[in-house]
């Protein structure tokens, strides 16, 4: 029959003068380990200084080498023999010493403060107790931990990536705003130019209207000698003047004839469009979408030229 | 603090592209955005699974110890890092059970030794002799 063989802290336990002190050692060890912003040999130092009225009896060396490795089982073991060996007054002085060797008076880490709550559980020290004793070895209330699983833990404690994000979108958005304001002159100049071209365009046009009615005046004008003479014979009907084709067209595209009212050519467009507004086919395929939007692209440039020139 | 790995349902091991797709795949906004804050940077996911490693550590000390219910914890840590008791039995006793176990074996070498001498003497003497006795037998043969 074999029996497994002892762990160092095990080892050490057998061999200490006073066990408590022992696993007290590696009890406060273990807050060490978890103080941020210290060096190793200081925290040797430190833990030879709080050791300096234990009885223990051997090396600090291999109780900080356990410590450090996280030893879950030894630690277990130490909190085992704390519990059973500490008295009441016993239990407050190594809550004393844990909390001394966590502070320092520096910032009682993430890990420690759980560390200390937990060593006051196994000590049966109650929230209140623990807090007063907080406040008289530090001059601090002992706050509840911070979070770092959520949002707010990381907007003050990286601040700075926050606020390099920041301006990051700052220049994106100047950037955003610089391409606007160019996209709005280019525009501005665009539009002049088209109205200075639709300018020059109206001139020529009136110009040529203007010869046109001249030659037209002439015309009539023989015409007119040319129908007196034809009227002295014979009797001509009146003849209205049917309306320009592009005009008929656009009516068709709606689905009018000619002579409807305005109200009529808005409500035809209004009904057309509804039916042939290219969301209306968003479920079908691409090329449905092209011959809808084709058919709403007729029918929106019908109705515009409508709006513009039929009466 | 809450354990974002538990909640993601991945585990703490997994690669920056799973706890992303998890991320992506979590249906409340709140708890997605803090981990997008959490896992977007390396140095921040380092730092959490430092705190995370210590929290798994003092809830399995606690669960053996039977302080799962200490009026210290509580809370979203209580709820996330509790873990059910395991077969792990008092280390106290274990020990004494095995120092104990050595003790009786060393008792029981100890009584055995005085025997044991005898016999091993005489086992010493009776080889010698017949070695002595083979080496004389065959000188007269001869």
């Amino acid at each position: 029959m074999s029996i497994a063989r002892f762990s160092p802290f095990e080892l050490l336990l057998l061999k200490s003068r006073s066990q408590v002190d022992t696993a007290k050692l590696l009890v406060l060890a273990w807050v060490l380990v978890h103080r941020q912003h210290v060096s190793e040999g200081q925290r040797r130092r430190r833990l030879a200084q709080v050791s300096a009225q234990f009885r223990h009896g051997h090396e600090l060396g291999p109780v900080m080498h356990i410590a450090q490795q996280q030893d879950l089982l030894a630690i277990q073991l130490a909190a085992e023999v704390i519990r059973k060996e500490c008295s009441q007054e016993h239990s407050l002085s190594v809550m004393h010493q844990a909390i001394t060797v966590a502070t320092d008076n520096g910032e009682l880490s993430l890990a420690n403060h759980y560390i200390l709550r937990f060593l006051a559980d196994l000590l049966n020290v109650t929230p209140s107790t623990l807090s007063m004793l907080f406040q008289e070895l530090t001059g601090q209330t002992l706050a509840t931990p911070e979070d770092p699983s959520r949002d707010a833990y990381w907007r003050v404690h990286d601040a700075e990536y926050y606020a390099q994000k920041a301006r990051e979108a700052e220049a994106a958005r100047q950037q955003a705003r610089d391409a606007q304001a160019k996209a709005e002159q280019q525009e501005k100049k665009h539009q002049q130019e088209e109205a200075q071209r639709a300018h020059a365009q109206a001139q020529e046009k009136a110009e040529r209207e203007k010869s046109r009615q001249q030659q037209e005046s002439a015309q009539r004008q023989k015409q007119y000698e040319r129908t007196r003479q034809q009227r002295s014979s014979q009797q001509g009907q009146p003849r209205t003047a049917p309306p320009p084709d592009r005009t008929t067209r656009a009516l068709a595209v709606l689905g009018l004839t000619p002579g409807v009212s305005q109200t009529e050519v808005r409500r035809a467009y209004r009904r057309m469009a509804q039916l042939n507004h290219p969301d209306r086919f968003y479920t079908g395929s691409e090329h449905q979408i092209a011959l809808a939007s084709a058919r709403f692209q007729r029918i929106k440039s019908a109705y515009d030229y409508l709006m513009q020139n039929y009466s | 603090m809450r354990d974002l790995y538990q909640r993601l349902s991945v585990s703490p091991q997994a690669s920056d592209e799973e706890l992303q797709q998890a991320v992506a795949r979590c249906p409340n906004s709140a708890l997605r955005q803090d981990a997008e804050a959490v896992f977007a940077v390396d140095k921040r996911r380092a730092d959490y699974n430092q705190a995370h490693a210590t929290l798994n550590d003092i809830g399995q000390l606690r669960a053996r110890l039977g302080l799962t219910h200490g009026a210290h914890w509580q809370g979203d840590v209580a709820n996330d890092f509790s873990r059910p008791p395991d077969q792990t039995a008092s280390r106290h006793d274990e020990l004494v059970d095995r120092v104990s176990h050595a003790v009786g074996l060393h008792n029981r070498w100890r009584g055995l030794r005085g025997i044991g001498l005898l016999i091993v003497t005489f086992g010493i003497g009776a080889g010698v002799g017949i070695a002595a006795g083979f080496t004389l037998s065959q000188m007269l043969g001869t």
